[in-house]
């Protein structure tokens, strides 16, 4: 089943002719028809999770916008995409990017939003390019601009090149740095919803669940809830990398089982399911499932909170049995060394104290009590941060105690990984 | 309204109050680093975490507003178990140099420390090592100690405004710091160190002079500006070796200005230790006993008739006890009426007049100045005068308030949404009447930038500064600026936004006093007027006054016309009271070793025109003797002496001429009443003089210097690293014409006098205009100052070298 990616097969998908041949810029319309309440409450009923790594319904999202509020209301898009293991978004701006511009104006049309902005990696240049281009086609046909489809509706689209902050994906660090600022997440409450961007009321969605919103308009909201599972409705792309014969982006629907996804779509592990260490479920914040675990977990967002773990931003990173767990996790943790934004305390000491461990660890230099202490700095991070950066940290960490402590033990105890 | 339960107790708080603090009114104390009262909320160090039922993480106090029936839990399992892993966080990248660190003692750190802090460290791994700075003379940094609370930061940005702290680099590596090495640019820098909980950025002229918990302290009263700031003066061994500031909301804050922080230094320098009398004319000053000293006082006092006596008080230095006595020895004891304390005024033609307590003083109380909602500031630089009180108005401009400045030239200005207007010198009270006028007419009113600023301004104010009181037509200026303010219903009952502020720390006290040649203390008239400061200088000058007495004040450091005090103390005798061996005691017969502020209890009022008390700190030099008891003993030697022995009967004695010296009528805790005085006066006729012709030469515009300009701060090392004094400004176009460049040493001529100094080029001054310091020394642009016609024209011509 293809949503977001039913386009990018076609020669010069990118293209507004090619989009609109295959149906593109009519779901706007119809949510015209339908009116902005109308298209929020299809939102709501398609029960589209956000995308971009926390899950939270968008419908919702929406409908926390207050109306009849003086203010300017911004839409930001976030195309960050900065989530290790996540290439989801890039092919969606690639080889789609008018099906993202027209949620965008629909949701805009919905929530009542006349500026939009997409805060993009810095690292996508080409995707930039790309999608620039298709952004001055939209302005050109009058998609964009004051007058969108020739009514009275005014919806502007501007892009905003980030710097190459991690920390930048998360929506209030998003917002600093889009208004120029260091990007450091804000406080919250107030949330996005009611001070965002310049104080003023923002949505601020990922590109997959905008990239939805045509289809769902289109199709109804119905017929999307249907898709998948309940609570976990409607396809996510996977960006499967790692040990796997066939690495790349595959779109299908929730709820799907982890083995079928990596042997059917993703061409099997490397050497055979008997060959799999663990899999790094939903990106590199979301903590490591052994390969038994695996074996019979499901692709959504309820299961994979059940085992401890998170759908996250859906890349999935499988690691065979050549690989040290150590040496992962000490590269994941300097990592996020290196991105905390350094705001908050026990981010900003945690993280690095974390690295240093790691670091010392995988060198052959690490103590039984390190293992125990990684654990404990773990829960003095864990939800005391401002941001879910410092939660994410943790993740690979703690995730990797629970299912690979043995390892651990075994680099202690030796010197070395027990992986050869 | 919002119940919510703090450990189990029950208070009713506004909705949007913080958990903070609403802990806070029911005296639960929350650790914390980051947060303060007065800055931004920031979030980040995590140490106030509490428990809230029904939330799954904690939440931190300083930020989460209360809700109705919420619970929150302040010393909890999970609460305790949050902050010991913050603490632990907190501790491994901070070194362990309690032992030479001068936060030691009070430090937030070392102190929660105790509480939540592992007793040895997890930490085995490499501690952070960061650069330091140099940020001038008052803040010294050791980075490595820094916790990064971002108080300083805040601080910077959103209350002095001068955005050069920051945090560079992310994650452990964040470094706090200025982007640029270089000195703070800002009059307030001494609270980065006061605000810092921990001993990262320290007090440089404090570094290593004591450690905390050795200091005493005395509850003080900032004297070195018309704010009054409360200070809390740390002393150790009979040195004031800092202050720091008290919380004191309706004033300061929690903040101190680095003059009033660090001036301190000068009350050791140049002292007078003992009394002094000079036998013969061009003699030395030899030191003698205190008996001996006050009867050659007396002699040479008794030696001339009454009215050739005169007295000239500062108003800076001395306490309202001080000034209460004088203007009664001289009044009662000595029969002169020739008494004042404004030695910088030039315009003394109000004098005539029945001008209220109102009409002097400010009226809108500090504490409101936030509220206004259009700020006028005439001659008046808020940010170098009174630091403290230009933080109210930066407060005021930050919620949309705008500025309109009228002066001689441009300020360097940290409030925001500032037109500026910039006239000729002396042309303030035709740009003034002008606005008067365009109020009548909508059209000429959208012109005026002043008239359109006021003119449906719910919260206006008007600020006559130290440019607009030593105006040659200070009263005009006055007058016209009340008309302005009353024409838009500035000055009512329930707003009244006319201020005249005053310079000086103690300016009120001495009006209020009868420090004055037109009123006795408490505003009574007088039969008859004494000389005024002018009048009586010229009168030294000729020989019609024969004794002066100065009462702390060094006329040729005060006086705008120094040549005229120079010729005036040469001609008098003259006798000194007061604490510095300065040009004035040089010059004096007798010398009687004072006090300065912080050795004895003075009254301070402040320019509220609030009365308030400053506690002794430390004694002074052994032989020196509080002001007032020196004055009441040389009061013996004549027929009617003061009739006061101790300081209760002599407070009685003001409190009786004056009432709001009546501070017994205040509880405990509570401060005297702000602007409690008579309405201001309304409807004087204002006249506009001709403008002044503009001649070739360039007006000479002179400025006191900030951190020089009173006896204790002329005196401090600390502040003659931050002013810049003694130079010449003049706008880069008018220097380059004249071949003047930057540094360069410059000739400035002024008919016979002339003087020489260096210049700074600075856009800030208008053409055709130089600014000159009111220095100290040989070379104060003051040897220029020839008042008798205005502002004195010069010529420069620029010199090698």
């Amino acid at each position: 089943m293809k949503i977001v990616y039913q386009n990018i097969h076609l020669a010069n998908s990118h293209t507004l002719a090619v989009y609109e041949a295959n149906g593109g810029y009519q779901a706007v319309l119809k949510a015209f028809e339908l009116g902005s309440d109308e298209v929020i409450e299809e939102v709501k009923r398609s029960g589209i999770r956000g995308r971009g790594g926390a899950g939270f319904p968008a419908g919702m999202k929406w409908s926390f916008i207050p109306k009849n509020d003086p203010r300017p209301k911004y839409l930001t898009c976030n195309a960050d995409e900065g989530e290790p293991g996540t290439c989801k978004d890039r092919d969606i701006i690639r080889y789609d990017p008018h099906r993202l511009i027209e949620g965008m104006i629909i949701c805009g049309f919905a929530v009542g939003i006349q500026q939009a902005y997409i805060y993009i990696r810095g690292e996508f240049y080409r995707e930039t390019e790309r999608l620039q281009a298709a952004i001055d086609e939209a302005y050109a046909k009058g998609y964009l601009g004051d007058n969108i489809f020739g009514r009275k509706i005014r919806f502007h689209l501007a892009i905003h090149r980030g710097g190459g902050a991690y920390v930048c994906g998360e929506e209030t660090g998003l917002i600093e740095s889009l208004e120029g600022k260091k990007g450091q997440p804000r406080l919250k409450p107030p949330f996005p919803a009611n001070i965002g961007l310049y104080g003023c009321p923002t949505v601020i969605n990922n590109v997959e669940t905008l990239a939805s919103i045509p289809s769902i308009i289109e199709r109804g909201g119905a017929w999307y809830g249907a898709l998948g599972v309940p609570k976990s409705s409607g396809t996510k792309i996977f960006s499967v990398s790692g040990h796997v014969n066939r690495p790349g982006n595959y779109e299908v629907e929730l709820g799907i089982p982890m083995k079928t996804l990596l042997e059917e779509h993703a061409g099997g592990v490397r050497g055979g399911w008997g060959n799999l260490k663990g899999v790094i479920p939903g990106g590199s914040s979301s903590p490591i499932l052994s390969a038994e675990v695996c074996a019979t977990i499901t692709m959504d967002y309820d299961a994979m909170a059940k085992a401890g773990t998170m759908l996250g931003s859906g890349a999935v990173i499988v690691l065979d049995k050549s690989v040290c767990i150590v040496r992962a996790v000490a590269r994941l943790s300097r990592f996020y060394r290196h991105e905390s934004c350094g705001q908050c305390t026990p981010c900003r000491e945690g993280t690095g104290w974390l690295a240093q461990i790691m670091t010392r660890m995988e060198a052959g230099h690490g103590t039984l009590e390190d293992i125990d202490l990684l654990s404990d700095i773990c829960n003095n991070i864990s939800g005391k941060t401002i941001c879910a950066l410092g939660d994410a940290a943790v993740g690979p960490v703690m995730g990797a105690l629970r299912a690979f402590k043995e390892e651990f033990i075994y680099h202690v105890e030796h010197g070395r990984c027990m992986a050869g | 309204m919002a119940t919510v339960i703090i450990d189990g107790k029950e208070i009713d708080v506004k909705a949007g109050t913080t958990i903070m603090e609403a802990a806070k009114l029911l005296d639960i104390y929350i650790p914390h680093f980051c947060y303060h009262p007065k800055l931004p909320i920031a979030g980040n160090c995590r140490m106030c975490l509490v428990e809230v039922e029904k939330m799954p993480k904690p939440v931190i106090s300083c930020a989460m507003p209360v809700n109705d029936g919420m619970v929150v839990k302040t010393d909890s399992e999970m609460v305790r178990t949050a902050r010991k892993g913050v603490m632990e966080f907190l501790l491994i990248n901070h070194p362990l140099d309690c032992p030479v660190c001068d936060q030691g003692g009070e430090c937030s750190l070392q102190d929660l420390a105790m509480k939540y802090g592992p007793d040895r460290s997890r930490f085995h791994d490499h501690k952070r090592h960061v650069p330091n700075y140099d940020l001038g003379p008052i803040i010294e940094t050791e980075m490595n100690r820094c916790i990064h609370c971002t108080r300083c930061i805040r601080f910077s940005e959103d209350v002095s405004g001068v955005e050069q702290m920051g945090a560079v680099y992310r994650g452990d590596h964040m470094q706090v710091g200025p982007f640029v090495e270089s000195r703070l640019d800002s009059e307030l820098t001494g609270n980065l160190a006061e605000l810092c909980p921990v001993g990262a950025l320290n007090f440089k002229p404090f570094h290593f002079q004591a450690r905390g918990w050795e200091l005493k302290h005395a509850d003080g009263i900032c004297s070195h500006c018309s704010v009054g700031c409360h200070t809390r003066m740390d002393h150790l061994d009979g040195r004031i070796l800092r202050v720091m500031s008290r919380s004191w909301n309706e004033g300061n804050e929690t903040w101190l200005c680095d003059k009033g922080r660090f001036a301190l230094d000068g009350l050791a320098n140049e002292r007078l230790t003992a009394p002094m009398v000079r036998a013969s004319q061009g003699g030395e000053l030899k030191k003698v006993s205190w008996p001996e000293a006050l009867d050659q006082a007396a002699k040479i006092l008794k030696s001339v008739k009454p009215e050739e006596v005169a007295g000239l008080a500062s108003d800076a230095v001395q306490g309202g006890e001080e000034l209460f006595a004088f203007q009664d020895l001289m009044r009662n004891v000595l029969g002169s009426g020739h008494i004042d304390h404004r030695l910088r005024q030039r315009d003394f033609s109000a004098d005539e007049l029945p001008l209220t307590r109102a009409d002097l003083l400010m009226n809108t109380p500090l504490a409101s100045l936030n509220g206004a909602d259009a700020i006028v500031l005439v001659g008046f630089d808020p940010r170098f005068e009174t630091p403290i009180l230009n933080i109210r108005l930066r407060r005021a401009t930050q919620a949309g308030a705008r500025v309109v400045s009228v002066g001689a030239r441009k300020l360097n200005t940290n409030l925001l949404n500032v037109t500026e207007v910039v006239v000729a010198p002396g042309g303030e009270v035709a740009r003034l009447n002008a606005a008067l006028q365009a109020l009548d007419h909508d059209e000429a009113c959208a012109e005026d930038p002043v008239a359109a600023l006021l003119k449906g301004a719910k919260k206006p104010v008007l600020l006559l500064g130290e440019g607009a009181n030593v105006h040659p037509e200070a009263e005009a200026l006055r007058r016209v600026s009340v008309a302005l303010l009353d024409k838009v219903g500035g000055i009512g009952p329930n707003w009244n936004g006319y201020n005249r502020v005053a310079a000086r720390a103690n300016a009120a006290a001495a009006q209020d006093l009868g420090v004055v040649p037109h009123r006795g203390a408490g505003y009574t008239r007088l039969e008859r007027m004494g000389m005024n400061a002018s009048q009586i200088l010229e009168a030294a000058a000729s020989g019609q006054v024969k004794v002066l007495f100065l009462l702390g004040v060094d006329p040729l450091d005060e006086a705008l016309d120094r040549d005229l005090a120079r010729r005036a103390l040469s001609k008098a005798r003259v006798i000194y009271l007061g604490a510095f061996y300065g040009s004035a005691a040089q010059k004096a017969e007798v010398v009687l070793a004072g006090l300065a502020p912080g050795e004895r209890p003075m009254t301070l009022t402040n320019g509220e025109g609030r009365v308030q008390r400053s506690a002794r700190a430390v004694n002074g030099p052994l032989e020196a003797k509080e002001d007032w008891r020196i004055l009441r003993a040389l009061s013996d030697r004549f027929a009617a002496p003061l009739g006061y022995n101790d300081l209760e009967a002599l407070r009685k004695k003001m409190a009786a001429s004056d009432h709001r010296y009546d501070l017994s009528r205040l509880g405990p805790g509570e401060s005297a009443m702000a602007c409690d005085h008579s309405p201001v006066t309304r409807g004087l006729p204002v006249t506009v003089s001709a403008a002044a012709e503009s001649g070739a030469a360039m007006q000479l515009l002179m400025v006191s210097s900030f951190y020089r300009d009173d006896p204790v701060a002329a005196r401090s090392k600390v502040m003659g690293q931050l002013a810049r004094d003694g130079r010449l400004r003049i706008h880069p176009d008018d220097a380059s014409g004249l071949a003047i460049v930057q540094d360069g040493l410059v000739r400035v001529l002024s008919g016979e006098r002339k003087i020489e100094v260096r210049a700074d080029l600075d856009r800030r001054v208008p053409h055709g205009v130089v600014i000159g310091d009111l220095g100290r020394g040989e070379n104060a642009t003051r040897e220029l100052g020839d008042y008798s016609n205005g502002y004195p024209r010069v010529s420069l011509v620029a010199l090698p070298g």
